[in-house]
């Protein structure tokens, strides 16, 4: 109960800072500055997605956690962590060819990290894993 | 490698809920079981089978 309320916690957090950011920019902001905001909603529907499926598990009498869930986030781990290697390649391959300053393309791998994420763990959600 | 969960389950009358209960695991794994898109454990196979009143090779078939 406590880790699927964290969960909500931290999309929620997240979801604030966008918002307090956002309220902050004076000058409306551009389509390269936009899609980072785009980004940070999909993690924080993600984070509220599976924060929301684990308490409806614990409402049914269901472990929030069983051995299917702990191995789809372990594929998923791994899987993503694979290719965020090439992610931070590229990352690092146009940073000699695109004017973006050092805090950005952090930013954006950081930001294809999580995405990288989020898209291997419905991968492995729809497909199933049949070995580890 | 393919198992007769749904099989069994019917003649048992239990549904995927029940069993899942029984089993301790969610309901989405019985489903995913029964799709064949995952593979169990050795504890979760023997745990459906003591339910299911059946042999672990009687329900996981090796093809």
């Amino acid at each position: 109960m406590k880790k699927s309320i964290l969960v909500i916690i931290v999309s929620v957090l997240v979801l604030a800072a966008t918002i307090v950011w956002l309220l902050n920019e004076k000058a409306p902001l551009s389509i390269s500055e936009n899609a980072p905001i785009l980004v940070a909603l999909v993690i924080v529907v993600f984070g509220l997605y599976v924060g929301y499926s684990r308490l409806k598990s614990e409402r049914r009498g269901e472990p929030a956690e069983d051995e299917m869930s702990k191995r789809i986030m372990l594929k998923t781990s791994s899987m993503s962590f694979y290719i965020s290697l090439y992610w931070w390649l590229a990352v690092s391959y146009f940073s000699d060819r695109l004017e973006l300053e050092t805090h950005s393309l952090i930013n954006g791998g950081i930001l294809g990290m999580a995405v990288i994420f989020c898209l291997c763990w419905i991968v492995f959600k729809l497909t199933g894993v049949k070995d580890v | 490698m393919y198992n007769r969960i749904k099989e069994l389950r019917a003649v048992f009358n239990l549904t995927q809920d029940e069993l899942a209960q029984k089993v301790g695991v969610r309901r989405e794994t019985i489903v995913f079981l029964e799709k064949g898109k995952y593979n169990p454990s050795l504890k979760l196979a023997h745990d459906i089978a003591k339910t299911l009143n059946t042999k672990i090779e009687e329900i996981f078939i090796f093809e």
